[in-house]
């Protein structure tokens, strides 16, 4: 246990354990389990029931936020992402917490003002010690604000290849980006390969790190990948045993099919090869398990309406992220059966766009391109976004081009003025940098919405998402902190029984109890009395 | 007609809600019997309950609690001997104790012929003005025409302004404005008649010298037929909101030589206006120490309660005994104020939309409790708060050894309550209670207007009472709509 990393340690201390260590570190990604597996629903309170044991194992960190998780947390589940984090901190207090940033989109799916990315970075940064940022067309300039605020900050800076496979994606064009990036950041970084879909053997994996730590030898390395195709442990096998320091991983009770796989079967294998976790207490790893399994039931209902691996991923290359809720928007849309001609036009479409990395937001244009293209014809119906990406506002393409149809297609969609694409192209093209936004205009704005104070906090989660913050701001101040419910009643179905008794605990501990006295309706409105602690209390609620 | 002091076992309480819970307690530790009146709009009130004996005056709202003549009725038929008044309502209609004594009832309160002379501003004015009462500055009752208004700006060259018009006939902070020029008060002089013969049925007025920033004090008296008149301390009653008072204060916390003048000069004022059983005499204090009489309340007041708390007498108690012909059951100088009292009236009103009324069905009701803090209310859980009548929902009252303790004893006492389905005026008093200058005691009669700053608050609600809103939502959609 003497060489488990912990948050009082500082970035540099933290990146000397890294070097000096014989074996490898684990890194437990909740919230991509949580994303690729179960729509990103997992609540902060099945954090809190495994936090005991999670901080007993001694993984290198938890991944908690980040990604879609800030999105859906407002959204679904009406969790303040900050919450999230003050729980997860609380909860387990040694234990580095980690997040995943898309770069100049944040948690968010386009590029945010400079102003913001940089207010948003300070503001996570007080609860986040790790930070896995990526760029989906690995234009390292996109990074750049992250980078710098993360590292202002004094936390440890994950700067990610995205990988993927193809004839272009090869060794030289990686190293090639590993060292952009460490000409930027310098040598006091993690770096991490993004292989978002869980593409490529165990053998690509292990030339892949063989050349990145050829060319850079004191580089750290970290690997994450899902489990898609069901072969992550052998590229991370693989990855490990040519140099991979940090691997992220799943409980064996949760989850493991898109998203990440499982640790103890990771552990198994590379014991054979005489390879140690480092300071892994395998008891609580197990624990873990055993309390996530009785979890599951919440979360059934949010698995992918597909079950099991899909090694066809290494066509389409989707990431593992974006996999269940592309069947359930599939499923809702009524074209569930059609998934296998989109899963085959995604892969088309992916070449014809330029063979980049579908991880969002490309991954949302790569699927809404291929469901359009389907449902509509080929390009007939281009979405904003891949227009706004032909017109190169994410950054350059990485390979090559769109085919000249591809961009007449999709830059003369709906244009009134009669220009042609390639004029377009000439007049519009370019990445523009979106103007600073006037933060204390929105400070204001907000503030008069909601007639209260405004923490910055509160002014980040508005600046990323206006309209889903402002309905989560309403919603707690009508209904409070719902996360402290636990979150098989959070999901409930069917309504509750009468004399059911809800128990939970405050932020302060406290205890409380609601009790279903009774419910009766009348007309539309649809009374139930509880016993609310001590008092009755009747709510009508007009349905 | 005068009703004359004699034994009585059972009274009538002629009032409702906290006041007429409030004379039961008192009128039971004696061994009275009591009835209750009510309207049948307000039949789940709590004081019928508290009863021994009820009786429905009609179907209300509020008329038949003024219906005297339906009263006394009430009375004969009950066998009640006696009729307590309570405040408000009837409590300063002469007219009342005069049919109680055609009905051979015992009015618990003064004579109708002191309640006419003391009710009047006027009369009381001339009164205290012929003992020698240091009195502000006044007209008498200005004609209702061109010479009124002559009388009127006469008046504001020889004083100057700003001036104060009153309803002669007014009370309870109803019928005074305040003026600052001529224009304002030749405006004012019409208005004010408007509003006293709409309020008042009398639209006679008179106007008076502003005395600025004073504190309102007041003096407790108890008088009984043995001629025996004592006061029971002052009461600072400078906090109020339009001439209404908010939260009370005992003692009023004066200089002891300004202290002594005052009361005396209450008591002196009694004896002359010949005053029987419970009233308050009421003064301004300006900044120097100097006082001016202002009026005469011949009823129980709402805040008799500080006084209570401070001298640890029963105010009730005496004024039932004192009706039945008995002395005070002590001496003037066996009164001892010993630390302090505040009373605040927690309202079921929005203090942030202008102290509008919030009716509606009390949810939940948990009260508050612990040393020194004493509650007079008539509310409860599943109580309906009526348009119709009053919105005091409870009075608190905290007694300290010290200010400072006091402050903070009610600051405690204001946490304590638990009250959902009405707004309340508690988060306004915690905001006083918070407030520097009502910390230091450094407040009069301007301190609402000055203070905008207790209004910038936010309700808090108790967490899981949000979460159980969820539930109920869950409940009645089948599933979370929310997730």
């Amino acid at each position: 246990m003497t060489e488990r990393i912990t948050r009082d340690m500082t970035p540099s201390e933290i990146l000397a354990k890294l070097r000096e260590a014989s074996g490898y570190y684990l890194c437990n990604n909740e919230r991509d389990v949580s994303q690729s597996d179960f729509k990103s629903r997992l609540m902060p309170l099945t954090t809190v029931r495994v936090a005991p044991y999670r901080e007993a194992v001694g993984f290198f960190s938890v991944e908690v936020s980040g990604g879609a998780t800030v999105h859906v947390d407002l959204l679904r589940k009406q969790v303040n992402p900050f919450d999230r984090l003050r729980i997860a901190r609380k909860a387990m207090p040694k234990t580095l917490l980690q997040t995943v940033c898309r770069g100049a989109s944040l948690f968010g799916y386009r590029h945010y003002p400079e102003n913001v990315i940089r207010l948003t970075v300070r503001q996570f940064a007080k609860y986040v010690d790790v930070w896995r940022v990526y760029d989906f067309l690995n234009h390292i300039p996109n990074m750049i604000p992250v980078f710098e605020e993360v590292q202002k900050a004094g936390k440890l800076l994950m700067p990610s290849i995205c990988f993927a496979t193809g004839e272009e994606h090869t060794d030289a064009y990686y190293v090639r980006k590993v060292k952009e990036i460490l000409a930027v950041t310098g040598p006091e970084v993690i770096i991490s390969i993004k292989n978002y879909a869980g593409l490529g053997t165990p053998k690509r994996l292990s030339r892949l790190v063989k050349a990145i730590r050829s060319a850079c030898p004191d580089v750290i390395l970290h690997y994450h990948g899902c489990n898609t195709d069901g072969n992550d442990i052998g590229r991370m096998t693989a990855a490990v045993l040519t140099g991979v320091k940090i691997c992220d991983v799943a409980d064996h009770g949760y989850g493991a099919v898109y998203g990440q796989a499982p640790a103890l079967t990771l552990i198994q294998t590379l014991e054979d090869y005489g390879r140690q976790a480092v300071g892994l207490d395998m008891d609580a790893l197990i624990q873990s398990s055993n309390l996530l399994r009785q979890e599951l039931k919440i979360y059934e209902p949010f698995e992918s309406p597909f079950r099991g691996h899909d090694p066809t991923v290494a066509q389409y290359k989707l990431t593992g992220g974006a996999v269940g809720s592309a069947f359930e928007q599939a499923d809702q849309g009524g074209f569930l059966e059609r998934m296998p001609e989109i899963l085959q036009e995604m892969a088309k479409v992916l070449v014809e766009l330029g063979n980049w990395w579908s991880v969002t937001p490309g991954s949302q244009i790569i699927w809404t391109t291929a469901v359009n293209n389907i449902l509509y014809g080929r390009y007939e119906r281009p979405s904003l976004d891949l227009k706004n990406l032909l017109l190169g506002r994410y950054g350059p393409l990485p390979f090559y081009e769109p085919e000249n149809w591809i961009f007449e297609k999709v830059l003369e969609y709906q244009r009134t003025d009669g220009k042609k694409w390639h004029r377009i192209l000439y007049d519009e093209g370019g990445l523009i940098k979106p103007a600073d936004a006037h933060l204390n205009q929105e400070r204001q704005r907000l503030q008069a919405q909601l007639d209260r104070p405004i923490s910055d906090e509160d002014l980040v989660l508005y600046l990323l998402f206006p309209f889903d913050a402002l309905a989560f701001f309403k919603f707690v101040a009508r209904y409070g902190k719902t996360w402290l419910l636990p979150p098989e009643i959070w999901f409930r179905r069917g309504g509750f029984k009468t004399g059911e008794r809800l128990s939970f605990a405050d932020e302060r501990g406290v205890p409380h109890s609601i009790e279903i006295i009774s419910t009766r309706r009348e007309g539309a409105s649809h009374l139930t009395t509880l016993l609310v602690d001590q008092y009755y209390q009747t709510i009508n609620v007009k349905v | 007609m005068v009703s004359s002091p004699q034994k009585f076992n059972k009274i009538l309480v002629a009032n409702r809600g906290e006041i007429a819970v409030r004379i039961m307690r008192s009128a039971q530790e004696l061994g009275l019997k009591v009835v209750s009146v009510y309207e049948e709009t307000d039949k789940d009130a709590y004081h019928i309950m508290r009863a021994d004996e009820a009786v429905c005056l009609g179907p209300g709202p509020c008329r038949d609690y003024l219906n005297i003549a339906r009263i006394i009725e009430a009375a004969q038929e009950t066998g009640a001997q006696a009729i307590h008044p309570g405040y408000g309502f009837l409590s300063e209609n002469p007219d009342f104790p005069e049919a109680c004594a055609n009905a051979g009832l015992v009015f618990i309160g003064p004579p109708p012929e002191v309640i006419r002379n003391l009710g009047s501003k006027v009369v009381a004015r001339q009164m205290a003005l012929e003992t020698g009462l240091p009195v502000i500055p006044a007209t008498p009752r200005l004609p209702a025409d061109m010479e009124g208004e002559q009388q009127a700006l006469s008046f504001a060259a020889r004083y100057g302004y700003p001036l104060m018009i009153k309803a002669v006939s007014g009370g309870g902070g109803r019928g005074i404005r305040q003026v600052f020029d001529e224009k304002g008060l030749l405006a004012g002089l019409k208005q004010s008649r408007a509003e006293a013969m709409l309020s008042f049925g009398n639209d006679e007025i008179y106007l008076e010298k502003c005395i600025s920033c004073p504190r309102h004090v007041e003096v407790q008296i108890l008088a009984d037929t043995h001629g025996n008149v004592v006061h029971l301390g002052t009461r600072n009653c400078s906090i109020q909101r339009r001439h209404q008072k908010l939260l009370e204060i005992a003692p009023a916390g004066l200089e002891p030589e300004v202290n002594s003048a005052i009361c005396q000069t209450a008591v002196r004022l009694a004896r002359e206006a010949g005053y029987l059983n419970a009233g308050t005499v009421e003064f301004l204090v300006g900044p120097e120490g100097e006082f001016y009489f202002l009026e005469v309340n011949t009823r129980i007041q709402v805040e008799h309660t500080v006084t209570e708390v401070v001298t640890g007498l029963d105010l009730v108690r005496e004024q039932l005994c004192i009706a039945q012909g008995k002395p005070i059951s002590f001496s003037q100088n066996q009164v001892v104020e010993r630390g302090y009292a505040i009373q605040v009236r927690i309202n079921a009103e929005d203090p942030k939309n202008n102290f509008l009324g919030s009716p509606g069905v009390v949810q939940v009701y948990r009260s508050s409790g612990g040393p020194g803090v004493r509650l007079d209310g008539a509310i409860y859980q599943g109580y309906e708060v009526s348009r119709h009548y009053d919105s005091l929902l409870v009075k608190l009252t905290v007694y300290g050894f010290t200010w400072e303790e006091t402050v903070q004893r009610l600051g405690r006492a204001l946490k304590g309550f638990l009250i959902i389905g009405v707004k309340t005026t508690i988060p306004y008093f915690q905001q006083i209670v918070n407030d520097p200058d009502f910390k230091q005691m450094n407040f009069d009669t301007s301190y609402i207007d000055t203070h905008p700053q207790l209004l910038d608050y936010r309700e808090e609600e108790r967490e899981v009472d949000k979460i159980a809103r969820l539930i109920a939502e869950i409940n009645a959609h089948g599933r979370n709509p929310y997730a």
